[in-house]
């Protein structure tokens, strides 16, 4: 079946929903290209991207519409007749047909751009606009379209004047909705497929841009030019996104992070430096970027910047190392350890993110809590995950006498334990208790050991309780 | 009188530990720091190689100990397969060597070209004192010394990097050390030492006990000087067997 035909398929009486077979009946010459939805929904999401040049509140209309909110953005390229006549003289440059128009409400703008009525209309000229149009244009299922049909009502200037209460009852509420919608009458909010950055700053270049060095130093621009507008208000950005906008239409997004509000320049040129080289495929220009933009995506309230005491420097420096390693490498990489308030060894010190946490990370509150139960040592290495290790030990509950593990065996000549260390009870995935033991080799290797499960809670026939190897002392 | 704070003002304004702290820093242990002449130089490279696999806890001991003296900033660089193989340092256990973990960020890097160019990174951050990369098997390059040592130069930070068995590459480390497990008779860790590159004085062996209340190594009191143990090698057994 035909699922789309092009204007000169048209000209030759084709159109969709006709079958293959009797298209190439009509016409054996015909050339036709198997439908791919994923490539179509894909080209809509690319082209999407790229409006983003005329506004950054654009919504998918799937299969084949788009919407974009240009409140506010057409005055930018002088009106709204020459964004229209640039973006359909853009699109078609690159091998689409569009069909583009400007309305009050998404409705009219749909019923316009689809129905074929005059590109422009003012608000207030909905009702105009839409009276001749088919039903259809109001963006209704078929099924309604087609029983308001049967009772002799087509167009939208039939149902426009009706009573509304027996034309709900009977063909439901979304008509009169879609109706209301479509008049302006009632509010319909665009959903835009990106969220809105809260600071923007863009640029258009007349000569299109291609070397790194002048992306950097157009970002450094940009930058500068948010900065004001980020002091202005005692924020720094916290998430910073580049977009470059492609001559052929290709858009590049680039996002860095940062560990602390930040809205200097020249870090968020050198964020931009670590990203860059860290691409994994090249930046490719191709015939080069028309158009910047710098965003901030997340937005965080900065304290003023204090100067000249000890020890902030110090903290600042170390802020920029994390993110220039973070932009380089990822931001999950670079990380902090911080203590938790927990008995199981795993959760007891985790690593977290370096960007996402304060300098503190609750050691202060560990150490009171080491001194106060004496804790026993702890390992200086532990594994990712606790490994099985075969063992001959005391029954019930002494150390291992010796074990293998990664086919060497160790002999065990010290041994200090048992440390009990009751399971996550309270939880569906808690492990049995574990009995750690610090035990130290013939050679003087030193490992923590521990036996998952004690002897007294085995059942009668059960499997006797396995052995780990967790960690390592020096 | 003027001149007395104005002295005190130049020594509060000094960022502690770093172009004007002494270039060297002591172990703790007097013996290790005579064959040293003072202690391991700041601003240059050191290697720490575990003797085997097995003792990676060891070379870790041996490394927490020093990082734990450098103070200030700490970044700890590793390859992830040596966090897989030999799991990744502890907070509770670098806690307990006294070495803070809130003034250590970690890195986890994917392969060797990012584990140096992350450590020449941290080296020329003024903020840190001491960089620890960690890598397994494999070569280290001339060149990458060579950077890693200028770079460390520039700002006086310690190098170190951890390898999980020697090296048979002839690196220009400042010192080189191969770090094994010794027996300890009590709770202090305890690790036994050989110097086996020092640019600047003998070589040596020692058995080093860490004390965390001091914050400094000790030669163990009752260690016999032991005989170095074979290193294991067993690929260059091989070669020969072939030759």
């Amino acid at each position: 079946m035909l699922t789309a035909v092009d204007d000169a398929a048209a000209r030759l009486g084709l159109h969709a929903g006709l079958a293959l077979t009797q298209a190439r009946a009509m016409h054996p010459a015909l050339d036709t290209v198997p439908e791919d939805t994923n490539a179509d929904a894909q080209l809509l999401e690319d082209i999407a991207d790229w409006c983003l040049r005329y506004t950054p509140l654009v919504a998918c209309d799937a299969p084949d519409g788009l919407l974009l909110d240009i409140t506010g953005c057409a005055h930018l390229y002088g009106g709204e007749k020459t964004l229209v006549a640039d973006l359909a003289a853009r699109l078609t440059r690159a091998g689409l047909a569009c069909s583009i128009a400007v309305a009050g409400s998404i409705g009219a703008a749909y019923a316009a751009a689809r129905y074929g009525a005059a590109w422009s209309h003012a608000n207030g000229e909905e009702r105009k606009l839409l009276s001749p149009l088919p039903l259809a244009a109001l963006r209704l299922e078929g099924s309604t379209v087609a029983s308001l049909a049967r009772v002799g009502l087509k167009q939208v200037g039939d149902i426009i004047d009706l009573p509304r209460a027996p034309l709900t009852a009977r063909f439901g509420a979304a008509v009169m909705r879609q109706l209301d919608r479509a008049l302006a009458l009632e509010d319909e909010p665009l959903t835009p497929r990106l969220p809105v950055a809260p600071y923007v700053a863009e640029q258009r270049f007349p000569e299109p841009i291609a070397r790194e060095e002048d992306v950097l130093l157009v970002t450094e621009r940009l930058a500068d030019r948010l900065k004001l507008a980020l002091e202005r208000r005692g924020d720094g950005a916290r998430r910073i996104e580049l977009t470059l906008f492609r001559t052929d239409g290709a858009v590049r997004r680039i996002a860095a992070g940062t560990s602390r509000p930040v809205r200097d320049p020249g870090e968020i040129r050198a964020l931009f430096t670590e990203r860059l080289a860290a691409l994994s495929d090249a930046l490719d220009p191709g015939f080069g970027f028309d158009m910047a933009r710098l965003s901030v995506l997340i937005a965080e309230a900065s304290a003023p910047e204090q100067i000249g005491i000890g020890g902030g420097d110090e903290l600042k420096e170390m802020n920029r190392l994390v993110d220039r390693l973070s932009a380089r490498l990822g931001g999950q990489r670079v990380r902090r350890l911080v203590a938790q308030d927990s008995h199981q060894p795993e959760i007891a010190s985790i690593a977290v993110p370096a960007q996402a946490t304060g300098t503190d990370g609750g050691w202060a509150a560990f150490r009171r809590y080491r001194n106060d139960v004496e804790l026993a040592p702890r390992p200086l290495r532990l594994l990712a995950r606790p490994e099985p290790i075969e063992t001959v030990a005391e029954v019930p509950d002494g150390p291992p006498l010796r074990f293998r593990w990664r086919r060497a065996l160790h002999e065990v000549i010290l041994a200090d334990g048992p440390e009990r260390i009751e399971g996550a009870w309270w939880s569906e995935h808690g492990g049995p208790a574990r009995d750690y033991f610090r035990v130290e080799d013939r050679t003087g290797l030193r490992f923590w050991l521990f036996r998952a499960g004690l002897y007294r809670d085995l059942a009668p026939g059960g499997s006797a309780p396995a052995w780990f190897v967790h960690g390592m002392f020096a | 009188m003027i001149e007395e704070l104005r002295q005190r003002l130049r020594g509060l304004e000094r960022p502690p530990g770093l172009e004007d702290g002494p270039a060297a820093l002591p172990l703790g242990a007097d013996a290790v720091d005579r064959a040293l002449g003072g202690g391991l130089m700041r601003g240059a490279l050191h290697e720490i190689a575990a003797l085997g696999e097995a003792h990676a806890a060891a070379a870790t001991g041996f490394v927490a100990g020093v990082a734990a003296r450098a103070a200030a900033h700490l970044v700890w660089i590793a390859e992830d397969m040596a966090a897989l193989e030999s799991g990744a340092p502890y907070g509770l256990g670098l806690d307990g060597f006294g070495l803070a973990p809130e003034r250590l960020v970690t890195v986890a890097v994917a392969q060797r070209r990012d584990l140096l160019w992350a450590m020449e990174e941290a080296l020329r951050c003024r903020a840190v004192a001491c960089v620890v990369g960690e890598m397994r098997h494999g070569a280290l390059d001339a060149v990458a010394v060579r950077r890693l040592s200028l770079a460390a130069a520039d700002t006086g930070a310690l190098a170190l990097i951890l390898r999980a068995m020697p090296g048979d590459d002839a690196s220009t480390a400042a010192t080189r050390w191969i770090v094994g497990a010794a027996s300890a008779e009590g709770d202090a860790p305890r690790v036994m030492a050989q110097l086996v590159r020092n640019r600047r004085g003998p070589r040596g062996q020692w058995i080093l006990e860490w004390s965390d209340s001091d914050g400094r190594f000790t030669l163990a009191a009752h260690a016999q000087p032991v005989a170095a143990p074979p290193v294991h090698r067993p690929h260059r057994q091989i070669a020969r067997s072939v030759a």
